[in-house]
């Protein structure tokens, strides 16, 4: 008997806005606070909990910097986080096969 | 029927979906496929002057076929000089509207399989043509000097860095656009426009079809991408 797929989900990751935020970060060579702030429809201390939450599992990195006078955040993704990520959807998609073969097996 | 349930918190269907959707959002978000079009289109066009107006040179080894007269390679002087000096130009400018344009934006595009892809195919290109001139046609075989000839040509490279342009956005439209320009420069497609060789213009159908190709294809796409949108 295997374990169920749902025990493999890595509770850091598996949450809307931090598999998000990894999502995107994994597209780019790095994103910009403000990006993400935007496109996760957030608030700026959200994102913050959320980032924090990542940075202190290894996940993403954060780097502070300059555009012109403008502070920026920039985050990257860590080796480990885009393995964290790749893991979080082989589980899923494992999860949603689970649950389609058992709704969609009819009773003998 | 609580063992198959999906774990409290988020659907796992609607999870994996919104992550696709996101991942198409921000790839979506990070293309430019006009801008390298237009650029390579406007490479390829200024080349004719080039061609023109570039001198004649004789190049490579002269062959002696039987009793018959002697083979020698003639290319333009301009051409050797422009090419690599035009593709490592359009490369750059390329490269530094992707970074500008991705910061300005907030999400930073990698450049880098572009550069090195591009580096890779400057260097390819100009092995490739020292090998076809130094391996005149009477010197091997027919079939494999002309294969060469065309791989070595400019418009080649232009089309394999298409390709490296249509995998890092992995772009399935420009992938079909690099198909189509490769099948038009590699058969070569004229279309039925061909000048007499021992004309003075006699290449300007071949560059203006390829420019032709990049050009409309930069359009397309320019408006797909509609870059004058705000955000877009």
């Amino acid at each position: 008997m295997t374990s169920h797929p749902a025990n493999g989900l890595n509770d850091v990751v598996h949450q809307r806005v931090r598999l998000g935020i990894l999502t995107i970060a994994h597209e780019a060579r790095r994103v910009e606070f403000s990006y993400l702030r935007t496109n996760l429809e957030l608030s700026a201390g959200n994102l913050s909990q959320h980032l924090g939450v990542l940075e202190n599992a290894g996940l993403i990195t954060l780097e502070k910097g300059y555009a012109g006078k403008r502070a920026r955040t920039w985050i990257t993704i860590t080796k480990a986080g885009q393995t964290a990520l790749a893991d979080e959807i082989a589980q899923l998609k494992l999860l949603i096969s689970r649950i389609d073969s058992v709704g969609g097996t009819p009773p003998d | 029927m609580a063992t198959e349930t999906a774990p409290p918190g988020d659907d796992p269907r609607q999870l994996l979906t919104s992550t696709r959707e996101l991942a198409q959002r921000v790839r979506r978000a990070q293309r430019a496929t006009w801008f390298p079009l237009l650029v390579f289109a406007a490479v390829t066009f200024a080349s004719i002057p080039v061609y023109r107006y570039g001198g004649i040179h004789h190049f490579g080894k002269c062959v002696v076929t039987g009793s018959g007269p002697r083979g020698c390679a003639a290319y333009p002087n301009g051409e050797f000089v422009y090419w690599p000096a035009a593709l490592v130009l359009a490369y750059a400018v390329i490269a530094a509207f992707y970074i500008r344009r991705s910061r300005a934006r907030g999400i930073e595009t990698r450049v880098r399989p572009y550069a090195i892809a591009g580096i890779i195919i400057a260097v390819a290109l100009i092995g490739a043509t020292l090998w076809a001139l130094n391996h005149p046609s009477g010197g091997g075989p027919a079939g494999l000097h002309s294969l060469g000839m065309r791989l070595a040509t400019p418009t080649c490279a232009i089309g394999l860095a298409l390709l490296v342009l249509a995998w890092a956005e992995r772009n399935r439209a420009l992938l079909l656009l690099t198909v189509a320009y490769s099948a038009v420069v590699l058969v070569p497609i004229s279309f039925g426009w061909v000048l007499d060789p021992l004309s003075r213009w006699y290449f300007v159908p071949r560059l203006v079809i390829d420019g032709s190709v990049l050009l409309l294809g930069g359009i397309c796409f320019a408006l797909a991408q509609r870059p004058w949108r705000p955000g877009a």
